[in-house]
């Protein structure tokens, strides 16, 4: 028996509309969870995911049932965010280099959020610094921290996701790691 | 064992892919090196705290915002996912369509006297008969559709005649073939290998 996204998918394949909204509910908070963490801006976060939604419905006939669901509309989702971080990136290249925030991107100096006053006090002094940490890792290594962390796959699942090899996701676990190591010693 | 391996190491222990005996390798060089001891803390502290983030939840609307962003219906697709599973069925229906259309476009204008060839100056035509008169040369090949040919003079090319008939003249001399073609089917053909003929010779 085929897993139940891929039976999903087949039904709304065929114009099942509640089958689709099915698929959402499963996974709007995983990716909703990946697009935040990579975007760190809840507007543009909601973006991806419903951008991500939309490809897979308008793309539910290409979809390779040999294929994990998961693994496609993961791959999906985190191009999407990849694609957006690096046009982001020029904007605000010129304050990066003016500034003097060692290891800061362009991009990582976004305005980062419309957090509400509420929910800025239940963060943790903690939880503030690590979330600082993943948005200063450069794009490559954020993307594959993200999907090992956050989305707890195994290297093998991110490397299915991002089509790379093994060994290039788990050098950019190692590395990643060491970054974020660095970034958090003296702090938490 | 050096540092630098012994680091490698844990980092594969930590993504659960350290072999047993080099884990008992990395355990021996710990027990001599307090600087990777504490590398070893520090890097399982960070795993621990990454994997310690909080899920975010997507926003209540977030369902209903991306139900509503879809296209109304995926009926126009079933149409666009027959051709790409069919390739070769598209691709000859397709073909087919073109054909039909096409024959039934060019038998709609038959009817009426059409003469083609190279050289028609030394063509007199009277009505529906096409004439070459005695003692005149016809370059090249001589076409004539719905119309009688009446051949005195040469032809120095072939002579075809669609939907008509031919006279030859005792003094008529054609270099060519003669062919005379009356079926809708053989004329069909005729322009088929004609157009093929166009594509390879240009003319």
């Amino acid at each position: 028996m085929k897993p139940i996204e891929t039976r999903l998918a087949r039904l709304a394949r065929k114009g099942d509309q509640r089958a689709f909204a099915e698929i959402v509910d499963l996974y709007k908070d995983k990716l909703y969870h990946l697009a935040y963490r990579m975007m760190n801006n809840r507007q543009e976060a909601e973006d991806v995911v419903q951008e991500t939604f939309l490809r897979v419905y308008k793309n539910l006939d290409r979809y390779d049932e040999e294929q994990k669901f998961s693994t496609w509309i993961y791959r999906i989702a985190t191009n999407l965010c990849i694609d957006r971080l690096r046009k982001r990136r020029p904007i605000y290249s010129l304050d990066a280099e003016s500034s003097d925030h060692e290891g800061l991107d362009g991009y990582a100096m976004m305005p980062s959020d419309d957090r509400t006053p509420e929910s800025e006090l239940i963060l943790s002094e903690t939880q503030r610094i690590i979330r600082d940490a993943i948005e200063t890792l450069p794009a490559k290594y954020k993307s594959v921290m993200v999907l090992r962390y956050l989305q707890d796959m195994s290297l093998q699942e991110i490397s299915d996701v991002l089509d790379m090899p093994v060994t290039t996701i788990k050098t950019r676990v190692h590395r990643g790691r060491e970054f974020m190591r660095k970034k958090l010693e003296n702090k938490v | 064992m050096n540092c630098k391996v012994a680091i490698a190491y844990m980092h594969d222990y930590l993504d659960h892919e350290l072999p047993k005996e080099n884990g008992a390798e990395l355990q021996r060089h710990l027990h001599e090196c307090p600087e990777c001891q504490r590398r070893l803390e520090s890097l399982e502290k960070t795993d621990a705290l990454l994997r310690a983030v909080p899920a975010e939840r997507a926003p209540n609307y977030m369902a209903y915002r991306v139900m509503k962003s879809l296209p109304k219906t995926r009926s126009p697709r079933t149409w666009a996912t027959w051709v790409r599973r069919h390739p070769a069925m598209s691709a000859a229906a397709m073909f087919l369509v073109v054909m039909v259309s096409s024959f039934f476009a060019m038998w709609n204008q038959s009817g009426q006297l059409t003469v083609r060839g190279a050289d028609l100056e030394h063509v007199v035509i009277e009505g529906n008969t096409v004439i070459v008169p005695a003692g005149q040369k016809v370059a090249g090949d001589l076409t004539i559709e719905n119309g009688i040919a009446q051949v005195l003079g040469d032809v120095e090319g072939n002579l075809t005649i669609i939907d008509g008939n031919v006279t030859l003249a005792s003094t008529a001399h054609i270099a060519g073939k003669v062919k005379t073609i009356d079926r809708a089917m053989d004329w069909a053909w005729y322009k088929v290998t004609s157009w093929f003929d166009t594509l390879a010779y240009g003319s």
